[in-house]
């Protein structure tokens, strides 16, 4: 005999952990669109604060994604803004004009030297130390591309920024693998592994890269003209890239970013995708923001507000005073400079991912200065967005402004 | 305002301006980095001048005065060098042709300049529409009277200047089957056209000052005519090629200005007449239009004949005067373009190869800085 129960759902409902997540990129979305139409601001401070808001770091109103899960959508969210970035930077450009090489190794190095200097100040080891430091080299490559994009910006200003954040990405990556190397060794595993493991990594990624950058001119050769197919075969590519680079242990945010650097390098035609290749990129890029809102992790700040906010004051006054110094010589007015310097603040899932695969590797790590770098993170994805949307604006370069 | 005395010069002196794209090396987009690249070439010591234009995505380039063309060429490659290494230096691609192909004027930012400004406020969507690029060309006059009357000579051959230098047949993202799309913008303009039939600068200062009493203009500035003296010059400025797409060919057609003004000057051909002018409208739409294939009808034999063979006459008329200017290389240059046609015809078959507008303006940028 049939009862209610077969056919009406029983109390407590049981729902998927999922909804929840689209719950919140519902909502999100609505902000993002909100704060746009209102005030003016990026629509990521919609997709991050509402995660913010709604997840454990707010209201806990909504259970964070698992781990697993999380991540993979970090992944290939990150893989295609990785990969983005890479085909919209022009290396020749370096050699046309060495001056922006120099700002952006002067800027990498001057932002690890201030950052490895004030932990030490804080008595923290040195080769924690200098874990972090690498890691707050990079900016923010998802947020970069993100408010570019939607800003509709061009220019000296916003080409720097994207050429500058997918180089210092690139030191990051290589870097922190190096630092974390040497962490290993002072744990005592072993010189070997030291020089091996990033020797491994930084040939295993170029490799990787070129190998994807290859297949994808081809791909583009041949179905190129067809906009849609191509972006579904290429958001494929991005998938496999990544699950091939997790599985051989490499890293798949190195090997996107060289890939799209190999793409635009090998034929120096101009290309036109759409904006994170497609719809379905772009969705991925909102869950991305919202997911990381979700995630967010305040401790650090009760903990060691201090500190979180001084590391944010010398990495930025690094970053902005290196720009400022080299401004003559490659070719921009102080005030661009000035722009440029604050658009290379954002920090954000790439950082992320970067910390905790430190913590992952050293447990200690996450309860102490891992703590410290995520509030960093949340900061900084929140206030990324509007630090690059205002300086594109004050440099004149995005479509909205007029004169 | 009264007109300014008419400065005296060398007879037959050239100076060729140079309205010049500037370009995203992304997607060969107009871009608005004309303050950068400024900035960029005021620090270096080059030749001639270079100057913002009405939107921040021009630039333009002076010769110094010049009265040869191997002189002339070697100074436009100077300028030239300059421009595109300042390019390279900031990632921005630089071009000759009349229009771009597909830039869309509504996201063109107005020069910071009072007069850039002006214009703006006064033309509207004109004055972003503006974003156009042309080859102006003065020639020295030795005496306004000399001047007015190499004017009005010179416009029966209008169409020859338009057809030669035509490049511009893409506006918007589309072929609009003109070969020089750029003088329709500059036809919506008020006071654009022709210099009223006057023969004698008493005569050209009254009609100046009966206008300027209207209100109407301020200097010579607000005449967009295709022909108008520049008395602070002493010169006569020919303003209706579209810019070329390498620095070769704008100095091979001033040159060719240069050889036909002096056979005007010295060989006298006759008085201008007002009637010349009825057939003016009619070649100067035929030339925008079909460039060198386009009908020409003779103002006063009213024999029809194409622009190409009419521009090929007048090279045979004008061989003695070329000799003695020293511009066999310009005149070999303009029979090339008479063969093998036009930027128009170069751009429209780098389309039919590229299939695509951004590729054809990089292919542009390329021919113009000489990678």
């Amino acid at each position: 005999m049939m009862t209610l129960s077969a056919y009406l759902p029983t109390w407590p409902l049981l729902v998927s952990p999922a909804l929840w997540l689209a719950l919140a990129l519902v909502i999100a979305v609505l902000v993002g669109e909100g704060l746009v139409r209102y005030l003016r601001l990026p629509r990521i401070v919609g997709y991050v604060g509402i995660g913010l808001l709604l997840g454990s770091a707010g209201l806990n109103l909504i259970p964070e994604l698992p781990a697993a899960e999380w991540r993979l959508l970090v992944d290939l969210a990150l893989g295609i803004l990785l990969f983005e970035l890479g085909s919209k930077v022009n290396l020749r450009w370096l050699k046309a004009n060495p001056w922006i090489a120099g700002t952006s190794l002067l800027e990498a190095a001057a932002t690890f030297s201030a950052v490895f200097g004030l932990l030490l100040w804080f008595d923290i080891a040195q080769v924690t130390a200098a874990v972090v430091a690498t890691i707050a080299i990079a900016t923010s490559p998802a947020i970069v591309v993100r408010t570019v994009t939607e800003s509709h910006a061009r220019g000296q200003v916003t080409e720097r920024l994207l050429l500058m954040t997918a180089l210092n990405c690139i030191y990051a990556i290589i870097c922190h693998k190096l630092a974390v190397a040497f962490m290993h060794g002072e744990a005592g595993t072993g010189l070997i592994h030291t020089v091996l493991q990033p020797l491994y990594l930084i040939g295993g990624s170029a490799l990787l890269g070129w190998l994807f950058g290859i297949a994808f001119n081809s791909i583009h050769r041949n179905l190129g003209r067809h906009e849609e197919t191509f972006s579904f075969l290429l958001f494929g590519m991005i998938a496999i890239a990544t699950i091939v680079a997790s599985t051989l242990k490499l890293s798949p945010m190195l090997i996107l970013l060289a890939a799209g650097l190999i793409v635009r390098y090998q034929r120096q035609r101009p290309r036109a995708f759409l904006p994170h290749f497609g719809s379905a990129g772009a969705v991925l890029v909102v869950l991305m923001f919202t997911a990381n809102g979700l995630a967010a992790n305040l401790d650090g700040l009760r903990d060691s507000m201090l500190l979180v906010l001084l590391l944010i004051l010398v990495r930025t006054l690094a970053k902005l005073s290196s720009v400022l110094v080299l401004a003559r010589f490659s070719g921009i007015s102080l005030q661009q400079a000035l722009t440029l310097g604050i658009a290379l603040v954002p920090m954000s899932s790439l950082t992320l991912l970067l910390t905790l695969d430190t913590a992952a590797a050293f447990p200690a790590f996450s309860s102490g200065l891992g703590l410290v770098l995520m509030s960093c993170i949340v900061i900084l994805e929140l206030a990324g967005p509007i630090l690059v949307q205002m300086a594109l604006r004050g440099a004149g370069e995005t479509l909205e402004e007029e004169t | 305002m009264s007109l300014m005395p008419f400065a005296a010069s060398r007879p037959l002196s050239i100076g060729v301006e140079l309205e010049l794209q500037l370009l995203d090396c992304n997607d060969y987009d107009l871009i608005s980095s004309a303050p950068d690249m400024l900035r960029r070439i005021a620090r270096q010591t080059h030749h001639g001048e270079i100057k913002p234009e009405m939107t921040r995505s021009m630039i333009e380039i002076n010769t110094s005065v010049q009265y040869e063309y191997a002189s002339l060429v070697e100074e436009l490659r100077s300028l030239r060098n300059t421009v595109a290494d300042a390019g390279r230096f900031l990632n921005i691609a630089v071009a000759g042709g009349g229009t771009h192909p597909f830039q869309h004027w509504s996201e063109q930012k107005i020069f910071d300049a009072p007069r850039f400004h002006y214009l703006s406020d006064l033309y509207g969507y004109l004055a972003k529409q503006f974003t156009i690029f042309g080859q102006h060309v003065h020639i020295g006059c030795p005496t306004p009277d000399e001047a007015l009357y190499l004017l009005h000579m010179l416009s029966r051959y209008v169409p020859h200047f338009i057809a030669l230098s035509a490049s511009s047949p893409f506006v918007q993202g589309h072929d609009t089957g003109f070969a020089s799309a750029r003088l329709n913008s500059v036809f919506s303009f008020p006071l654009s056209g022709r210099a009223p039939f006057v023969l004698r600068w008493e005569g050209f200062e009254r009609f100046f000052s009966k206008m300027t009493g209207t209100g109407v203009v301020e200097s010579m500035k607000d005449f967009y005519w295709d022909i108008r003296p520049k008395p602070e010059f002493g010169t006569i400025e020919v303003r209706v090629c579209d810019t070329p797409l390498t620095v070769e060919i704008a100095a091979a057609i001033a040159c060719y200005i240069q050889a036909m003004a002096r056979y005007i000057m010295e060989e006298r051909p006759g008085e201008p007449q007002e009637d010349d002018y009825l057939v003016y409208t009619f070649n100067r739409f035929q030339a925008c239009r079909f460039g060198l294939e386009g009908v020409f009808i003779d103002p006063r034999t009213h024999e029809q004949r194409s622009l190409r063979e009419d521009i090929a006459d007048m090279l045979l008329r004008i061989a003695d005067h070329a000799t003695e200017l020293q511009a066999g290389e310009a005149m070999a240059q303009i029979r090339q373009i008479l063969a093998t046609g036009n930027g128009a015809s170069w751009l429209r078959q780098t389309y039919a190869h590229e299939h695509n507008l951004s590729d054809v303006v990089q292919q542009q940028a390329k021919l113009w800085m000489n990678d």
